[in-house]
């Protein structure tokens, strides 16, 4: 257990993964059209369910994680059921253990964002906010969330924000990774409204590899778990340079995006190489008025899980102080998936005022508290 | 040579040798000074690019586009500017100073015409001058 004496600050775990236990918890946030759709409630097809193309398949990754158990096999509640469906046991099982001021959720189902039945995923990111809010911010106050939007239709997008982006335990919009870049003008009136509400833009690895919508990793398909994994830093690289070539931070200068499960040992050369390309080729983005490094620290931040280990530890120290990344990291435990880090251990190298900052002061100033 | 005030007067050419688009260089006390007219303005700068140091003569002369406004692209100093042949940076021929920013910027000379001479005026006496030969594709 981590007690208060290990640390100086209180803490703020920016990456918590509730699950639905079955899409039949749904049911009470979806008109039938969708119940229908999706085959849930009464609409269940039984027998059919197994043909091919034969009822709904949810979209999830066809990158299967190989490993035999691939969640925290220490953290099933008591019931037997999956990691992270049970609030109570979730609250125990890592807020209390990690004395967490704030968990924020952030929903594991968000690889509808790159379905192709764009009115079906808006409706489902709706009822899963729902659900995310009674089901489990109410049931505990050091629990937030972020809240869904469907990326590929902005009106729709916006009206979600609109309906529910002022209750104060909603902390961020989870807009998920599709294959449009983040800079692109189709974002912006999502963009515009998260500034006016002061809501910072979560991505988060989900819907990469998914969907007909998802994003490309990089040259092509990968060829396993293993490469889609390691892959998805190029992803969060290729957003960043969006964002800001495309002069997103110039339109919302108050405008906060927050990379989460990405890494961030990439952004320094990322940094380089922008600004190095902005000197020669200003002209083409001249809507840029300082380099693109200064944007990227003054906008975008960074969870630090899955944390990356060097051969040296202290490496990472450095290549911190290369980015100047001391107010831009975001702790993530990412409770209860198995990539996820354990905060006594993960930061052993790290400086105590430096642990101040990612545990609780940078995710107080990144998120809506 | 004559030492005018503070400056000391060198002709470098006739006006006739840097007539529009037209390039010379010449070298004083070990540094090259390139020297360009351009819609009508003649110009003269330190032939070496603060970055990696290739000669600055070769670059294209364009206009760029001013800060702007996301996805506006506004046209301006039409010809005044300088890119280093090998990276692109921007240089401003009126002030030297970099488009991407003030704090960088290649050293520019008093250039005048008078009687239809080429005219430098320099801090420093020029005691080795030297008219040196290039090939410039870009030059008229």
């Amino acid at each position: 257990m981590v007690t208060p004496s290990t640390r100086t600050s209180g803490l703020i775990d920016c990456d918590i993964h509730p699950v639905l236990s079955d899409f039949n918890e749904l049911v009470p946030y979806l008109d039938e059209s969708i119940q229908q759709y999706m085959n849930i409630g009464k609409f269940a097809k039984g027998a059919l369910a197994k043909q091919n193309s034969g009822s709904f398949k949810f979209p999830s990754s066809p990158y299967a994680n190989p490993l035999p158990v691939p969640l925290r096999a220490d953290a099933f509640p008591p019931n037997g059921d999956i990691p992270g469906s049970d609030p109570a046991f979730l609250a125990q099982d890592l807020l209390d253990r990690c004395n967490t001021t704030y968990g924020i959720l952030n929903i594991g189902h968000g690889t509808m964002a790159a379905f192709h039945n764009v009115e079906v995923a808006a409706k489902y990111t709706s009822a899963a906010n729902d659900w995310l809010y009674d089901k489990w911010v109410k049931s505990d106050p050091r629990y937030r969330m972020t809240m869904e939007v469907t990326p590929l239709d902005p009106a729709m997008a916006v009206k979600e924000i609109e309906r529910i982006g002022k209750r104060p335990e909603i902390v961020g919009i989870n807009l998920h990774c599709v294959n449009i870049p983040l800079g692109k003008r189709h974002y912006w009136p999502i963009y515009e409204i998260a500034e006016a509400y002061n809501l910072p833009i979560v991505l988060h690895p989900d819907s990469e590899g998914t969907g007909e919508y998802a994003a490309t990793a990089g040259v092509g398909p990968a060829s396993t778990y293993m490469e889609w994994h390691t892959s998805l830093g190029l992803i969060g690289q290729r957003n960043v340079i969006s964002l800001v070539c495309d002069g997103v931070f110039e339109q919302f200068p108050n405008l906060k995006v927050n990379f989460i499960e990405y890494g961030f040992s990439w952004v320094a050369p990322t940094m380089w190489r922008m600004d190095k390309n902005w000197k020669a080729l200003r002209h083409e983005v001249p809507w840029l008025k300082m380099l693109p490094s200064e944007y990227i620290r003054r906008n975008i931040r960074f969870g630090t899980q899955p944390i990356e280990e060097p051969a040296r530890p202290k490496d990472l120290i450095e290549i911190i102080q290369m980015i100047g990344a001391e107010h831009m990291l975001l702790f993530c435990s990412d409770y209860p998936h198995w990539d996820g880090d354990e905060i006594d251990r993960a930061f052993l190298h790290f400086p105590q005022d430096l642990k101040d900052k990612i545990f609780y002061h940078n995710p107080l100033e990144s998120f809506r508290f | 040579m004559v030492n005018t005030k503070e400056k000391h007067r060198l002709v470098v050419c006739s006006a006739e040798e840097l007539q529009e688009g037209n390039r010379q260089l010449i070298e004083v006390n070990g540094v090259e000074i390139g020297l360009i007219r351009a819609e009508g303005i003649i110009y003269a700068f330190r032939n070496s690019c603060p970055h990696q140091g290739v000669p600055m003569l070769y670059g294209s002369v364009v206009g760029t586009m001013l800060p702007s406004k996301p996805h506006e692209y506004v046209y301006a100093h039409h010809n005044e500017i300088i890119r280093c042949p090998l990276h692109g940076w921007e240089f401003n021929l009126k002030t030297g100073k970099a488009m991407f920013s003030p704090d960088v910027s290649i050293k520019t000379y008093e250039i005048k015409e008078e009687n239809g001479e080429i005219v430098l005026y320099l801090d420093k006496e020029p005691k080795q001058v030297t008219r040196k030969a290039f090939s410039c594709i870009l030059s008229s």
